[in-house]
């Protein structure tokens, strides 16, 4: 049988995207190979891994086991909408400056995770970060410096301190 | 990558709709929530059909509320929310830890009450791509005629493996279906069937719309014990489910609903249960019991309510002797099978420990 | 090419901001270099801008998918896959036929086909391929393709893959390579050093054990992926056209051995470009134009960051043969991507290891002797295995000194998805037997395990039984750091029941001294070009994986030159571009990159002080390049900023370019047949120590945390080498305690299907189950190492599993002497032990013996 496309109307990014997709398809996949959105990534096939989390309406969300169709009305937020006007996400610049990420194939969904996790608990403890990042494989890091990033992040939101650098 | 099937999907407004969708389609359509489970067996080509119907936008299947002598929780309600919502939290603590201990938080955030109810069974030999299963020859419960578990058997011994529903038959919950026909709600020990390949008894067309979770001791009975007369607790209160019996043979008493959530499985996050348990109680200030439940999953195509608890501990105090003898009255009922890629003789030695673990949540602490 | 900037545009603040301050900047002679800094890739993967290989779409590219045999070992009978190519959307088909040479990483074993030919060997060995205009077009036409096998009996226990007899009820899984052999057989090696015999027989205390490692997958989170393009010159355009007048250029049968080329040009003229998720492009690149008969020169690789390889990638894969043949057959680029299942069925991961280990000492302690047997399971394809083989052994030699050792070790096929190198590459098996070996040995004694391993450490500046050359060695601060940091002297046997600590040490290589073939040629290099702008050029021949290579040849160009880290580019992963470097495997970049980088960079600067000379009228060494100036030593108030240096220098030299090289010291191995394996110009060293919570109930381990120490000459930029720490420690940890690549066997339904090919079933740790894991940096700065840097990529994974037995053991008193220690494992050696009256709390030496603390059941 072969797939039909239907129109999409999605906001991704404050931006509205529609485009014609297959009626089979992810949101993955349609951010990925219809709208050039590639920052989201591919690790497990279903929903295993947490590579290709997004936020949803502000929550941490599988897109390679959404229909895109469930996308329709909300406001999806990839890793490239991380970004403020001013600069990087508090949570991106510390993974940078903590040494983070590593390959960063993870990195996209683990900061969904986070900026998720901040948004509802502006001051989680280390525990409340491990609990919301446990559905975010990584191979590279052992964990420990994305947590470090994690709570440098918090630390920079709560105090408005603009950049870490002359923190440490 | 792994892809999905071709299929149209469906978001109905109204449940109305849904329903009419479902019976337009018939067995071509399937019902979605949060996806969770069926998208990953779409893609494992377990099941193909023509047209997804979701729920995900209808209103009526969402909302936690109080009505009648019940707590209702939609359909729809994300495990997430049912594991962070107060109420919940307070008065159906297995309940809250069960939702919260599914899976990894993004599929707690996407996985829905009711779709935990409907997950699909599990098996070492089924929940495999279409080129694994291929190359296995397939298996009784998909495509195939063998059972590769039992080698012998007719019968699929694919394990229920969700996480709620041994808690909500703790609590004495119902499950609310809606249909063409109308609508029924059964116990939820009731929704579930011995059989792997199929192993709830939602009717075709038919799509589960709320979990109704009795409040007090009485709304929850059968028939209370005789006499008993009983006054809901003013509600709202977060601490736990009171409820004042007046007549009971110690004079008025306070019952509170005590409960308790194990899980086994070797990661702390992602998997689905080795084994899950859930107890449920009305302890009175005395710490004597009323209403001993106990139920465990993963084992086989069902929950299994432990069965024998009565004699053991029906007005009796929660101490170490009566645990270890629940705890031995459980191991005896309970052998699970290699359905499940973990050695079973560990998994069934796991049983009495879990449900030990349990019924200690249950008598010192709410399980978190 | 990727390009990564030392700044983001977008990054806040600017050059100053580079540095991670922490105040562990106060070597006097160095600005940049042990600096905390940010990695220069570090904001495109912290803002989803890096390219990985699935990222990338080509114009009219189509999507290949490559079908599987679902038999353990089968004949081919037939293939027709006229229904696929039938089918509308579908562009091309290539199976084995189409490529027949083998190949094989090592020259000496090519014993794969890109697809096979007339045999398949595990369950999911490639047979096909097919490409079309979208992936699920090119999925359905994989289905239609029907192969037609002749099933034959299967080996999955290399003991029984070894009695087979070549004949037809018992056939080899490969043709042996000489008559005689056993086809079933990768690889024998025997080596013999010191009086092994006598030694053992005079030791005062004799432990023997018997080891089983069970063999882990890499399990990156990027699936492999590639792209192939065939751009054929003016005079053959019409190969763009499908069906059209391309010649396919590989005929059936033309043969061809390893390393040796036919001469003269091949009929093709066309360009081919690869893209892919590899860790080694220069062997890539080989490969291609062989296998394909194509001009090295008109073959192209491009590897685009990678998202995790671990040795997981680190040779060619028959993805990149198919999207390579594929483009060529159709004029279109064609990419294939594999799904998580086809990862788990390429593997190359750690092999199963069955060890035997007899390990003799004095009565104080001395090592006397060691006698080793290792059966590895190699899987159905030979890959790394005949290095593999003699890793199993030669590694085991430092940072003990051991007078007498002997290894016999013998890779055997089985007809499951082969194995290769994973991150410590073949030492890892015996470092666990060996350490928990030592930690019997330390019991029997009663001697404190870190104090045993103190007494036997070899030092620096010496060389191994087994005639390796090692030269800086930190071991013994390592094991202090841990032993301090764990407060081990406190703790160690005197926690509670249940709870315990462990200790192990280890070394690794940093590099090979042999390349994978034999040649005279550097082994690492990059070309660096500056400009009057001031800006830094760097080419570099490496693979960046995550590791940090491109950061590090940045921070080393930045050192040396002069300039602010966001004014150097990095250009890497790209044989078009770039000079040749072997790839990232055996611990070799930093040390072997980075002497090339500053060796480059040297050049350079001689030209830039002689140039700044010249117009101050002082000497060249008076001249500084440091932080964006060049400066005049005696007096820094006088100073130039380094773009106008630059300019002088572009003035009086003309354009400013260079190249640097490495190639290893050919002196430093040992004097027999097989003496190269295991040579490197420097060893690194490690020691962890594990503190583990046994729950005697469930047999679940719980590892609160892993102290490691290692030293890595010199920390080059300490955030990477944490994390490299960091990384292998938790690898390590999930092998201990989870992992397994496994396989059903013909009573679980089917032989040889892998036991669960997903992410789901194939536990890798997540968050919740990672230990805290806390790195103590030891630098023993390495006479040839860049600024005396060694390796920290795979060294600190080592020691994780044998700490983790031994902390068990601590916990207990079991010994856990397979793995991995799940929770199944460890309740049934809880059982016997508490039926044999051992599950207690081991005593501690020279202590009086306190009443036993037995299990509490609470």
């Amino acid at each position: 049988m072969g797939a039909t496309n239907r129109i999409v109307d999605l906001n991704v990014n404050g931006d509205r995207r529609i485009a014609g997709v297959p009626t089979h398809y992810t949101l993955l996949e349609t951010l990925r190979y219809v709208l050039g959105l590639t920052g989201s990534k591919q690790g497990c096939d279903k929903g295993d891994c947490g590579a290709c989390t997004v936020l949803v309406d502000g929550v941490a969300t599988l897109s390679c086991i959404m229909p895109v169709w469930e996308a329709e009305g909300a406001e999806v937020v990839t890793v490239e909408g991380l970004a403020r006007e001013s600069g990087p996400h508090p949570v991106q610049d510390e993974f940078d400056l903590n040494g983070a990420a590593q390959c960063g194939f993870c990195t996209p969904g683990i900061l969904c995770s986070a900026v998720g996790l901040l948004e509802r608990n502006p001051a989680p403890s280390r525990e409340e970060i491990k609990e919301a990042l446990s559905g975010n494989l990584c191979r590279c890091t052992g964990y420990t410096k994305i947590y470090n990033a994690v709570e440098a992040a918090a630390e920079r939101i709560r105090t408005g301190s603009a950049d870490g650098a002359g923190r440490r | 990558m792994l892809r999905l099937p071709p299929h149209e999907y469906h978001r109905p407004r109204s449940l109305d709709e849904a329903v009419e969708l479902l019976h337009r389609f018939g067995d071509d359509a399937m019902v979605i929530a949060g996806g969770t489970d069926l998208i990953p067996n779409m893609k494992h080509r377990l099941f193909e059909p023509a047209h997804l119907v979701g729920l995900k936008g209808i209103g009526e299947l969402r909302g936690i509320r109080r009505e009648g002598g019940a707590l209702a929780i939609g359909a729809a309600e994300t495990l997430a929310s049912v594991a962070r919502h107060p109420e919940v939290r307070g008065r159906f603590a297995a309940l809250a830890a069960a939702a919260g201990h599914v899976a990894g938080p993004q599929l707690r955030n996407a996985g829905t009450i009711g779709g935990n109810l409907c997950l699909d069974t599990r098996c070492t030999y089924y929940n495999q791509t279409e080129f694994w299963r291929r190359a296995l020859g397939y298996c009784l419960k998909k495509d195939g005629t063998v059972c590769h578990v039992t080698k012998v058997g007719k019968k699929c011994v694919a394990a229920h493996s969700a996480d709620t529903p041994p808690a909500l038959i703790a609590f004495g919950a119902r499950v609310e279906m809606r249909s063409p026909s109308g609508t029924r709600s059964v116990p939820v020990e009731d929704f579930f069937v011995p059989d792997g390949i199929r192993n709830n008894q939602r009717g075709p067309g038919e799509t589960i719309t709320r979990i109704l979770i009795p409040l007090s001791f009485v709304s929850g009975a059968d028939g209370a014990p005789g006499g008993a007369d009983v006054d809901a607790a003013a509600g709202g209160d977060a601490d736990g489910a009171v409820n004042r019996i007046r007549g009971s043979p110690n004079g008025d008493e306070e019952l509170h609903l005590r409960s308790g959530y194990s899980k086994l499985r070797q990661r702390a996050s992602i998997d689905f249960p080795l084994l899950t348990v859930a107890v449920a109680a009305w302890v009175d200030p005395g710490g004597r019991m009323q209403r001993l439940r106990g139920v465990v999953t993963a084992l086989g195509a069902r929950p299994r309510e432990l069965t024998g608890w009565d004699e053991i501990a029906e007005g009796e105090a929660l101490d170490d002797d009566v645990i270890d003898a629940l705890a031995e009255r459980a191991r005896k009922q309970c052998r699970p099978l290699d359905n499940i890629i973990v050695d079973p003789e560990w998994r069934r030695a796991m049983v009495p420990v879990y449900v030990k673990r349990a019924l200690i949540q249950l008598r010192d602490e709410p399980p978190s | 090419m990727s390009e990564t900037g030392g700044g983001g545009e977008s990054r806040p603040g600017g050059t100053d901001e580079q540095r991670v301050p922490d105040g562990r900047n106060s070597q006097s002679d160095l600005n940049l270099i042990g600096s905390r800094l940010r990695k220069v890739d570090g904001f495109a993967k912290a803002s989803g801008k890096a390219r990985y290989a699935d990222d990338i779409a080509l114009p009219g590219m189509l999507h290949a998918r490559i079908v599987r045999s679902p038999h353990p070992h089968a004949r081919i009978v037939s293939i027709d896959s006229s229904r696929a190519e039938a089918l509308d959307g579908v562009r091309g088909v290539v199976t084995g036929r189409d490529m027949p040479h083998t190949y094989g990483v090592i020259p000496w074993t090519p014993d794969e086909h890109p697809l096979c030919v007339d045999r398949v060997r595990y369950i999911g060995d490639g047979v096909a391929a097919v490409a079309a205009v979208d992936e699920d077009t090119a999925i359905e036409a994989a289905g239609l393709i029907e192969v037609e096998y002749e099933e034959l009996p299967a080996y999955l226990d290399p003991r029984k893959a070894l009695e087979a007899t070549g004949g037809e009820d018992s056939p080899y899984i490969h043709e042996p390579r000489k008559a005689g052999w056993n086809g079933n057989i990768t690889k024998k090696v025997h080596l013999d050093f010191g009086e092994v015999h006598a030694l053992m027989e005079a030791s005062d205390v004799v432990v023997e054990g018997a080891y089983f490692f069970e063999g882990t997958t890499h399990a990156p989170i990027e699936p492999h992926c590639a792209i192939g393009l065939w751009e054929p010159d003016g005079r053959e355009a019409g190969g763009l056209s499908s069906g059209g007048g391309l010649t396919f250029p590989l005929e059936p049968g033309m043969g061809g051995q390893p390393g040796k080329h036919e001469g003269g040009v091949p009929s093709s003229h066309g360009r081919l470009t690869v893209w892919s998720s590899t860790q080694v492009p220069h062997y890539l690149h080989r490969e291609l134009a062989r296998v394909l008969e194509l001009d090295p020169a008109r073959v192209r690789v491009i590897q685009p960051p990678v998202g995790g390889a671990f040795g997981g990638k680190s040779e060619p894969f028959d993805l990149e043969f198919c999207v390579a043949a594929l483009a060529m057959k159709t004029g279109r680029p064609v990419k294939i991507l594999y799904t998580r299942e086809e990862v788990f069925y390429a593997h190359r991961g750690r092999h199963p290891f069955h060890m035997r280990y007899r390990t003799g000492a004095t009565k104080d302690g001395k090592l006397q002797s060691v006698d080793a047997q290792v059966l590895l399971d190699g899987g159905a394809y030979a890959s790394f295995g005949l290095v593999t083989t003699y890793y199993s052994g030669q590694l085991l030699t430092a940072p003990y000194t051991m007078p007498a050792y002997r290894f016999d070790s013998v890779r055997a096929y089985t007809n499951k998805p082969a194995c290769g190198p994973k991150r410590g590459h073949g030492s890892v098996q015996p470092r666990f037997a060996f350490e928990v070996q030592l930690d019997k040995l330390a019991e029997k004694l009663e001697m404190d395990p870190v104090g045993l391993r103190r007494s036997n450490a070899m030092g620096g500046n010496t060389r191994t039984v087994n005639e390796l050359r090692v030269t800086s060695n930190g071991f013994v601060e390592c094991l202090e750091a841990v032993e301090r940091a764990s407060g081990w002297k406190e703790r160690w046997r005197r926690l509670p029941f249940g709870r315990g600590l462990g200790v192990a040490g280890s070394c690794y290589i940093s590099g090979t001294n042999y390349p994978v073939y034999p040649n005279d040629m550097p082994q690492s290099a990059v070309q660096i070009q500056i400009d009057r702008s001031g800006r830094v050029a760097v080419f570099s021949g490496a693979s960046e994986i995550g590791q940090g290579t491109d950061s590090m040849v940045a921070y080393v160009a930045a050192e040396e030159l002069g300039v602010p880290l966001d004014y150097v580019r990095v250009f890497a992963g790209d044989t078009d571009f770039t000079p040749v470097d072997l790839g990232a495997y055996s611990s070799r970049v930093t040390f072997m990159l980075g002497n090339a980088c500053i060796d480059a960079a040297r050049t350079l600067k001689r030209k830039v002080q002689d140039a700044v000379a010249g117009e101050w009228g002082c000497k060249p060494r008076e001249v500084l390049l440091a932080g964006g100036w060049a400066l005049f030593a005696p007096d820094t108030a006088r100073k130039l900023p380094i773009r106008e240096a630059f300019q002088l220098a572009e003035a009086m030299f003309g354009t400013l370019g260079a190249t640097g090289w490495y190639n290893t010291p050919k002196d430093i191995h040992g004097s027999y047949r097989g003496g190269t394996i295991g040579s490197s110009p420097a060893y690194s060293f490690t020691a962890h120590v594990a503190e583990v919570d046994v729950d005697v109930e469930t047999g679940f381990v719980e590892v609160k945390r892993i102290w490691i120490a290692h030293d890595c000459g010199r920390a080059l930029n300490p955030v990477l080498v944490e994390g490299q720490m960091e990384g292998s420690a938790y690898m390590g940890f999930a092998e201990a305690l989870m992992e397994e690549q496994i396989f059903k066997s013909a009573e679980q339904g089917r032989e040889g299907l892998h036991n669960a090919p997903s992410l789901l079933d194939y536990r890798i740790p997540t968050s919740l189950d990672t230990p805290e894991l806390e790195s103590l940096i030891v630098e023993s700065l390495d006479p040839e190492g860049p600024y005396g840097a060694k390796e920290a990529g795979e060294g600190p994974l080592h020691p994780s599993i044998p700490a983790i037995a031994n902390a068990i053991h601590d916990a207990v008193g079991i010994r856990m002497d397979a793995l991995p220690f799940s929770p199944p494992r460890v309740w049934r050696r809880i059982n016997e032990a508490r039926a044999e009256g051992k599950l207690k709390k081991p005593t501690a030496p020279g202590r009086p013996i306190e009443e036993e603390v037995h299990e509490s059941v609470s």
